[in-house]
């Protein structure tokens, strides 16, 4: 009996939510630490007005500093737990989804259903963080908002992915997302760093979703082209990942090995 | 020690109880080192139909990456592997998912498989004497329980092939028994096994003995025979 690819699919998509479920740590993460985040920094970052350079409309605007902390902050929130959560999988199922694959479940259901996983969650998790901060002031685009972080999610995630594929120490795949993210959004911040005038910028990971969350807060605008650039990265992240997971998972089981 | 005498290609063929069928597998001159360290240095062995078969070999004598590379998890840098049908191999490490329960895994294997339904793998489940263990994540289970797990899902959809990377690692003595039983049962219904051991008292119980010295396999009945393979 050969299973239809829907079946090859659906299963697999049904294990890898299960298998996120099951990650406390992460669940725990994004019930507690993105509220707090983003409550912590509405509360302590001062309220006085900021100017800064937004590029994606090409214009000076001025915004509350708690508000635009808000901002880096949920970005910044969202991308560290999802990329967390796709490398923890990643990581510690790697073995386990070579054996599956050796066994002879389709490599293409099974990185399909990791995607699907990968959005669900990142839907979730974005869902969350834009709803804790309407919960303290009205961003002009809260779907607009939404999006920019499912996009800087969608970045990390694919990340994590890369580095669960690549890495074999659990320890090192955490630090360089930490690390990355911190660089990352440190770098762009508006609070940190409000003129953003340098090239470099546009090349940090997450620069077009923050671009797009920013503008969704501020301004009534969609920068489409901005908005694509968080999947543009997640495509050549999970190209890598794939060529790994492919190597490690070739199929030579009626192989006649001549060399 | 000095050099093994290399035995001609007919004379083994010869020894070889092959009646008159292809062998389920058959190993030629395979060959693997990491960096200088040459592992494999030419083994060769071929395997009948209904053949419980083992290799044994002290620590680090390459018996882990034969059987990777008789599995297709790892490249040989020379020689060649051919074997009809599916295999079923059984890691030394337990690989296992510990968010699944023990079903969970089963059902996922199963679509692998693509098996119509499970009662082989229940069957199995009932003769390691684990059924109880199945709605529990593995990551709860003791070593020797997820051990076998792990063979049950090298098992469960019947292979002629069987490669065991030290199957009954953690087992209790009578899982191990229970092992053994359920490997005479599968060798008379024509499945072969080659199983890697370092435990020296269970040479008794293989049809085929092979030992890996010095990156070659030794056929233990002509070791024991021809004064030239003696150690």
């Amino acid at each position: 009996m050969t299973p239809t690819p829907w079946t090859y699919f659906s299963t697999a998509a049904r294990y890898a939510l299960l298998e996120h479920s099951r990650n406390r740590l992460a669940l725990v993460l994004v019930v507690v630490f993105v509220p707090l985040w983003i409550s912590l920094g509405h509360a302590v970052v001062d309220r006085a007005g900021v100017r800064f350079l937004l590029r994606a409309v090409n214009a000076t605007v001025t915004a509350h500093g708690n508000d635009l902390s808000n901002i880096s902050g949920a970005l910044n929130a969202v991308t560290l737990i999802v990329g967390f959560m796709m490398f923890s999988v990643t990581f510690k199922a790697g073995s386990f989804d070579q054996r599956l694959a050796m066994a002879g479940y389709p490599r293409r259901h099974l990185v399909a259903a990791k995607f699907a996983a990968l959005v669900v969650v990142a839907a979730v998790t974005c869902a969350y963080a834009t709803l804790a901060v309407c919960f303290y002031w009205p961003p002009r685009q809260p779907v607009l908002l939404g999006l920019a972080l499912g996009s800087g999610a969608l970045t990390y995630g694919g990340f994590g992915v890369m580095l669960g594929a690549m890495l074999r120490s659990e320890l090192a795949g955490m630090l360089l997302i930490i690390m990355t993210s911190i660089i990352d959004t440190g770098l762009q911040s508006p609070i940190a760093n409000p003129v953003a005038d340098k090239a470099l910028i546009r090349f940090l990971p997450s620069y077009g979703a923050m671009q797009v969350a920013a503008t969704a807060g501020f301004r009534d605008s969609v920068p489409v082209r901005y908005l694509l650039l968080g999947p543009v990265w997640f495509l050549g992240a999970v190209l890598l990942a794939a060529l790994a997971f492919q190597f490690h998972t070739r199929d030579r089981r009626y192989a006649f090995l001549t060399r | 020690m000095p050099d093994e005498e290399p035995v001609p290609d007919d004379e083994a063929v010869r020894e070889e109880p092959v009646r008159g069928e292809e062998p389920v597998l058959r190993v030629h001159d395979v060959h693997r080192a990491y960096g200088r360290h040459r592992v494999l240095r030419g083994a060769s062995l071929e395997l009948p139909a209904g053949c419980l078969a083992g290799v044994v070999g002290e620590n680090g004598s390459g018996k882990t990456t034969l059987l990777r590379i008789l599995a297709g998890r790892l490249r040989p840098d020379r020689g060649t592997v051919s074997y009809r049908g599916p295999l079923g191999y059984c890691p030394q490490e337990t690989v296992l998912n510990p968010a699944f329960t023990v079903d969970q895994h089963l059902e996922l294997f199963r679509v692998a498989y693509r098996l119509a339904d499970l009662s082989r793998a229940h069957e199995l489940l009932d003769t390691l004497r684990f059924s109880d263990c199945r709605r529990r994540r593995t990551g709860t289970l003791s070593g020797g329980t997820q051990q076998k797990l792990n063979l049950v899902l090298a098992l469960m959809h019947d292979p002629p092939l069987l490669l065991l990377d030290e199957p009954y690692q953690g087992f209790d003595w009578e899982a191990y028994q229970r092992f053994w039983e359920l490997a005479g049962e599968l060798r008379t219904a024509g499945r072969s096994f080659l199983v890697v051991s370092h435990i020296a008292f269970d040479t008794g119980r293989f049809d085929r003995l092979w030992r890996l010295e010095d990156g070659r396999l030794v056929d233990d009945a002509r070791r024991a025979h021809d004064p030239a393979g003696e150690g």
